[in-house]
């Protein structure tokens, strides 16, 4: 780089020595495969950025999940249906191998009701070797408080009563189980005081520069009642049952999410 | 400026050659609600059109109000909008108003089952109430329409409603005393047409602000709940009574439809389905704000409860099975299972979000 750098100068200035009216450098980035790519830069002055797209999706025992169908079964052998999946990630952050870290999104919100909370697109990455992207499942104790999300569109659906604990459910997975269509509710949150958010980091190798680059975020729907505890789905409420909140976090922490990236 | 130069310049030669005619003077800009296309001098008489912002305060525990920002609340908006909205100039024969079948008693909606339109041709929904509906993300049972505005459009034309065509009612308030004056001053318009009717009226109903019930008041500390009261808020806000879900927060509504279980199929309403062609949506309506609903009587989208009791007690005998009915009716046919003293008790919570100011204010 320092070499087409200096061989650059040196050609403008035998080009300045012979054309008067040479061109002036313009600072500016100088790749066509950032977002802020400025065709009139003749010399990168490391601003390029670049292009994240964060995809949220969503299997069951792997396969893409399929919405009011009661076609899935679970560890405890129980036929069901997703009929509802809401849920919050929050402090998507990526982190680069010289230490520092970029906050993605505060709180993200995603529904699939609404395709569009599928897709979280970064528009202003710096070029670096990304080594990790971390997320919290849900709010952290800090940001769980009642009245503190007033304006986001999980206001007011999401909320978790006072009562309750206040503050905001993490997740409301729903649909129908056994063959009688009973329903069940799978709402994870902050319960009796206790704070069941946890937060997921994993590795990637990530060098974004040149490209538009699309990292998945999966939810295998499947694993919130499996490992390592086998859950029974129930018409029984639980946002007041911290031993239930206490099983669904444990499963969430082994192996629920998973990432995907590009290998370069 | 260049341009009032360019005038001034352009009357000045046209007076070196016209001798005769009479310098007029008055208000030569025409941004202001006077300007004058006679005038040649400007004679400091310019007045420009402004209006008074209405301040809408949000209540405790509310998100901001989503006011369009072609449409901002005015002084002078709302009081026409509210004209309106109690005006039978608005209806095919001179005889119904909005208020009509949205009476503020009832906290803006009908007492009787379904509304009878003006050529007594009767509906199949109950008339939703008016309560701080300038949060709503979207109106009508079936969620038929996004903003106040475009919902205000459809009940002037509606053959079972008010039955009137907009160029008529147009050509009615163009010609009437008051409005041209009224609209003139709201809106800085010289003709009156059906997109500022709907918009006035769009601006009075963000003003049906409900926030000072017993409930509010007792969230303020200025007033206690009765033993019964708070049993009621406590199953109201517990997995027991699952209230919350639906009408959850200050708001004491979600924003979202729901089938709560009221028919088995075939449906005879699709609701929020027939909007939006999503069989998945079949017979899911809007959850209502439970605020005033004590005044608000009869129940669901079809008035089919006339008592708060009998709303309690569909929930708590569980609903009907249907393929769209909602996870959240999780024990259907056999419900919440309360005791008679937790019903009363839910019901008599429900009635401290009463707001007697709502319903009496003028």
């Amino acid at each position: 780089m320092k070499r087409i750098f200096v061989i650059f100068t040196t050609i403008s200035l035998v080009f300045t020595a012979c054309e008067k009216e040479e061109e002036e450098i313009i600072e500016g980035c100088t790749d066509t495969g950032a977002v802020n790519y400025n065709t009139n830069a003749t010399n990168d002055n490391g601003s390029c950025k670049y292009n994240l797209s964060l995809n949220f999706t969503h299997t069951v025992d792997g396969n893409l999940l399929e919405t009011d169908q009661m076609i899935y079964s679970n560890a405890a052998t129980q036929n069901y249906s997703v009929q509802t999946l809401r849920y919050l990630l929050s402090d998507i952050t990526l982190h680069s191998a010289n230490g520092t870290s970029t906050l993605l999104d505060e709180v993200h919100f995603i529904t699939i009701s609404d395709p569009s909370t599928f897709n979280l697109d970064i528009q202003d990455l710096n070029s670096a070797n990304y080594t990790a992207i971390s997320f919290t499942m849900g709010l952290d104790a800090l940001k769980n408080i009642t009245d503190n999300y007033l304006n986001e569109s999980f206001f007011p659906s999401f909320s978790w009563p006072d009562f309750m604990g206040g503050g905001y459910h993490y997740m409301q997975l729903e649909g129908d189980y056994t063959t009688t269509f009973q329903g069940y509710a799978t709402h994870t949150g902050g319960t009796d005081g206790i704070d069941f958010s946890f937060t997921k980091n994993f590795p990637i190798s990530l060098n974004i520069a040149n490209t538009n680059t699309t990292v998945i975020i999966n939810m295998e729907i499947n694993n919130w009642y499996s490992n390592p505890n086998i859950i029974n789905l129930t018409t029984d409420g639980i946002m007041d049952n911290a031993n239930k909140q206490a099983l669904l976090q444990a499963n969430g922490i082994t192996d629920v999410f998973s990432v995907f990236y590009p290998i370069n | 400026m260049k341009k009032q130069a360019l005038l001034l310049l352009c009357s000045t030669l046209f007076f070196a050659c016209q001798k005769d005619l009479a310098p007029m003077s008055g208000c030569t800009d025409n941004t202001a609600v006077n300007y004058s296309a006679n005038a040649i001098t400007d004679d400091g008489s310019c007045i420009f059109f402004s209006t008074t912002p209405f301040i809408i305060e949000t209540p405790s525990g509310f998100p901001d109000m989503n006011i369009p920002t072609n449409n901002p609340t005015t002084v002078e908006g709302v009081a026409l909008g509210k004209k309106l909205f109690h005006d039978k100039i608005l209806s095919g024969n001179g005889m119904q108003a909005c208020a009509s079948c949205h009476l503020q008693p009832a906290a803006f909606s009908d007492p009787n089952q379904f509304s009878t339109g003006i050529d007594g041709l009767i509906g199949d929904r109950n008339a939703s109430a008016i309560v701080n509906v300038g949060w709503n993300n979207n109106l009508n049972w079936d969620g038929s329409a996004i903003t106040l505005e475009e919902q205000a459009f459809e009940p002037i034309t509606n053959p079972i409603e008010m039955n009137d065509t907009w160029i008529n009612v147009e050509n009615k308030l163009n010609a009437d005393g008051e409005y041209p004056t009224l609209f003139k001053n709201a809106f800085n318009i010289d003709y009156i047409d059906s997109n500022h009717v709907v918009m006035a009226i769009a601006q009075f109903e963000r003003t049906l602000i409900s926030a000072n019930s017993k409930f509010d008041k007792f969230l303020r500390g200025e007033t206690q709940l009765t033993a019964s009261e708070l049993g009621g808020y406590a199953i109201f806000n517990s997995e027991k009574g699952d209230c919350f879900h639906c009408h959850g927060t200050q708001m004491f509504m979600d924003n979202l439809f729901h089938n709560n279980g009221l028919d088995p199929e075939p449906f005879t309403d699709l609701g929020l389905g027939k909007i939006t062609n999503n069989v998945s949506d079949n017979a899911k309506f809007k959850t209502p704000t439970l605020r005033n609903i004590e005044f608000s009587a009869p129940y669901m989208h079809d008035g089919r409860f006339s008592t708060l009791e009998e709303v309690v007690e569909h929930y708590n005998s569980g609903g009907e099975y249907s393929i769209t009915v909602d996870p959240l009716m999780k024990k259907l046919g056999v419900g919440l299972q309360l005791t008679n003293q937790e019903k009363q008790d839910l019901v008599a919570f429900l009635k401290t979000l009463s707001d007697s100011d709502f319903i009496t204010e003028k």
